[in-house]
This record gives C-alpha cells, structure tokens and sequence, in this order.
C-alpha cells in the first residue's frame, strides 16, 4: 500500500484502497471539503427557520391539529356539506383560457410531441428532462431551507453533486437509480403556503395551465433561481429553450389528460379542484 | 488515488442518503394490505398474462378483471359520497340509477389505467385503522422510475373490508368527483347531471 499526504476529511474514515465503480468521478479532495462543508451549513441553516418558527407558529400549529383531528371521525359525512371553499370570481374568463389551452394541447403541444416522440426514443428523452429538472435544484433546495427542512436540502445537494458528476451534467438521475434519494418537490408557492398563505382567487393562465394567486406569486419568484433567467442573454434562445423544455416534457405526458378529460363529467372543475387538492397535500408533506 | 475518491462519494452518498431516510417509514403487512393487494395482483396476473392479451380474449379480459374489481369496490358508497348533501333529497329510483351509472363511468376509468399496465412496480408502504374505517399507502414506480403516492381508503362491513376512496398523489377521486357534480346540480340540475353522466358513459364504451 502507497503512503501519501492526504488531505480529504474522510481518510480516516475509509479503509483499505480497493477500487471501486464511483472511484474514477473525482480526483479533488476540494470536494469532500465543500461537501462536509455545505451538509454543516445546511443543518445550521436549515434550523434556524424551524427555531424562529418555533415560537410564532405554535398557535397555529395547534389550530391545525386541532382542525384535523376533529376531521377525523368522518362517519356518514355524505350527509354534510363537504364542499369545496374554491374562490373562483374569475370563471368566466378561466372557462375560456381553459378551452384556449386545451386546443392549444390538442392542435398543437400534441402533434409536435408527437412527432418528436417518433424521432428519438424514450430513454434519451428521459435523460433531457433530468437534465432540465437538474438545472432546477437551486429553486427545490432553496425553498427546502425556506421551509426549514435541513435533510431535504442536504437531499437536493447531494442529488446536485451526485447527479452533476455520476449522472453525467445531469442527464442521468444517478441519485434515483443508484441510491434511491427522490428528489424533493419543493417551490416558492408551497413556502408561501407552510407560512400559512391560503391559495387565494383561482387562476387559469393561458399556456401555464391552472394556478392561483399564491402559485403565481411563487412562480415568478422562483424564475429569479432559474438558471435561465441568468442565461442565455438572447430572449429568443431563452423562449428557445423553454419550447424545447415543454414538447419533451410533453412527450412524455402523452395521454394523460387525455385521460383526466375522458374520466371528468365537468373537465374545468375536474382540473380546477385536481389541481388544489395536490397543491394542499404538496404544501402538507 | 481513484480509490479514495471513490470512498469519499461511497461515504457522502451514505450520508445524505442516511439524512433522507430518517422519515421513510418502514415496510409493513397487514390486514388492510393483504386485501389491497390480493385485489392488485389479480389484476395484474390477469392484464400481463400473455394469453390474455389476444384480440380474440379482449371481452374474456375485460369481464375477469370488472370481477376482481367488483369484489373489492363499494360502488354503493363512492355514489353517496360524491352526491353527499345532495343525496339525501333524491328518489329511490334516482339513487339507484346515480349508483348503477356513476360505478359504469368509475369502473371503466379503473378499467383504462389498468389495461395501460405496462410492469410498473407496486410497493405496499403502511396501513392505518380507524375504527370501521383503513387506509392503506402505496407507493407505484412507473417504467419512467417516477415515484407515485397512492391512498386506498377502505370501510369495514360486515367482516370484510371494501375499497370507497383512491387518491393519487393526494388528489382524493371521490372529493373530485363531488365538486364536479355540486357544481353541475348547483348550476343547473340532477336531471342535467344524469344526462352528462349518461353521454360520458355511452362515449366511453
């Protein structure tokens, strides 16, 4: 065995120098450093919100609480009302961008996706959409720490580095695959919401799709942690891009709300409440 | 020299994996679960077996799982749900034609997603009772290897247990179904929603 200087933190840690598959990613030991170093900022960062909230949230946690555990019981609750509270003043004009953007989907996103989808196959489509959503980590791992979950933000960095080396820039989602670590769905609207922002006037943007007042707020906000809010400088490469971005995403969504609209006997409201339920449960976990 | 990097991203990986595994629970079985999914693997020994795929089998197909289905699903209990204050204040022969119609339209969507079954991974997470009342949290992996959360809600009758809720991804198809539905009664009228219902259903076959 080779005796040399070492000055990676986790050499006294690891044992014997066998080879091994990961080995051939790094040769820095700069970014076991950074590594240690970011994982110690993320648990310290991260407690700090969770311990301001301790004292202001407390009342409201134990409202929540409270309101659920008188849910619980729910024997012959078709008797009463368990109707949604939806604030929807704006229907007439969301009806309409509704049908605007399923023709849109219909006459347009799904012939294009449809064609692309002919041309390159399933597993290299998958590895663009990777790519995208690791370009993306800034705004999951930032709003884990907003909502001052530490292990949720060590997740999306260490997601970050293994999926940026092993997966190859992205393109692999190696963390999934190789280790099982999920990625962490966490967005400026569903901070808002742990806050206690309710959802406020539904929206039905024309190309964005379904959202509310608290989700628009949320989405723009988190365009300033979108790398390609940065780069390119030329809007038309930008638009470029984001085109791209949705016919392969869409590509690989073919059918679904196709299917959504086949079960629905009210398709706007079927979208309408589909899209609050997830965003309640999104903002719950 | 490779080899000691290769540790330390053995090492970090265990690490965050290590962080991130604190709050997955563990796997369990139970009761609940064991009725889940013996639902489940019938269906899909029947919609992966091979022989069963022929054009000829099609109706064959489709009758054996309407079966599996049927043993499982309180359609019974889905219609009052979705109706909910609105069921009260119908007719005998009102509710039993809501009933008949409303399991068509749910039995066929359940039909569509099964048939598209394509070897997604089905992994049986945890289960809850309550009472006459369960929940059993399923977790599917999707060819694509995107993670899907699935609840089954089930009520107690009798001694057996019997689905009357799924919700994916926490959006419950039973409280979608009734905001649908009270906002179609609301607008207009039961009669209108029984025609809707009916059209979808014929359009559907």
């Amino acid at each position: 065995m080779l005796k040399r200087v070492n000055k990676s933190p986790f050499t006294a840690v690891a044992g014997s120098e066998k080879p091994s598959v990961i080995a051939c990613m790094n040769r820095n030991p700069a970014l076991a450093w950074m590594f240690l170093w970011c994982l110690s900022a993320a648990l310290m960062l991260g407690f700090l919100p969770r311990m301001a909230m301790a004292g202001s949230l407390s009342s409201y946690d134990l409202a929540l609480a409270d309101a659920q555990s008188k849910q619980e019981p729910e024997e012959d609750y078709y008797e009463d009302e368990m109707i949604e509270d939806v604030s929807d003043p704006l229907e007439p004009f969301n009806r309409a961008m509704f049908v605007f953007n399923d023709k849109l989907y219909f006459w347009v996103l799904k012939p294009v996706a449809r064609v692309y989808n002919e041309i390159l196959p399933e597993p290299l489509r998958l590895s663009f959409k990777n790519f995208f959503l690791n370009l993306l980590t800034p705004v999951r791992a930032v709003n884990c720490l907003l909502q001052g979950k530490p292990d949720a933000f060590a997740t999306e960095l260490g997601r970050f580095v293994i999926n940026t080396t092993m997966g190859v820039y992205g393109f692999g989602d190696a963390a999934s695959v190789c280790f099982d670590i999920r990625r962490k769905d966490e967005d400026l609207g569903q901070t808002l919401g742990v806050y206690g922002a309710g959802p406020g006037v539904y929206i039905c943007w024309p190309v964005f799709g379904p959202s509310n007042i608290r989700d628009t707020i949320g989405m723009v906000g988190d365009g300033f942690l979108n790398p390609l809010y940065f780069w390119p400088q030329e809007s038309a490469y930008r638009i470029g891009i984001s085109g791209f971005k949705v016919v392969n995403g869409t590509s690989l969504e073919l059918g679904e709300y196709e299917s959504i609209k086949k079960a629905a006997i009210d398709p706007y409201v079927a979208v309408r409440d589909g899209y609050q339920q997830y965003r309640k449960n999104k903002i719950k976990e | 020299m490779t080899a000691r990097y290769g540790r330390v991203f053995f090492m970090s990986a265990c690490l965050v994996f290590l962080l991130s595994s604190f709050f997955s629970s563990p796997v369990w079985a139970g009761e609940l679960i064991d009725k889940v999914k013996e639902t489940t693997d019938k269906i899909i020994a029947i919609v992966s077996n091979p022989e069963m795929k022929k054009a000829e089998k099609a109706a064959e197909r489709k009758r054996l799982i309407r079966e599996a289905i049927d043993e499982r699903f309180d359609w019974d209990e889905m219609a009052k749900r979705t109706l909910a204050r609105h069921w009260a204040g119908r007719s005998d022969a009102e509710k039993k034609e809501f009933v008949a119609l409303f399991g068509k339209l749910l039995e066929r969507t359940y039909l569509d997603k099964v048939e598209g079954y394509s070897g997604e991974k089905v992994n049986y997470e945890d289960e809850t009772i309550d009472g006459q009342y369960g929940t059993v949290k399923v977790g599917i992996i999707t060819t694509q290897d995107k993670s899907i959360s699935v609840f089954y809600r089930l009520k107690k009758i009798g001694s057996d247990w019997f689905v009357y809720d799924i919700s994916i991804e926490g959006v419950s198809l039973i409280n979608n179904y009734r905001n649908q539905f009270n906002s179609i009664i609301t607008k207009s009228s039961f009669q209108n929603l029984m025609e809707r219902l009916k059209s979808n259903v014929e359009e559907g076959k």
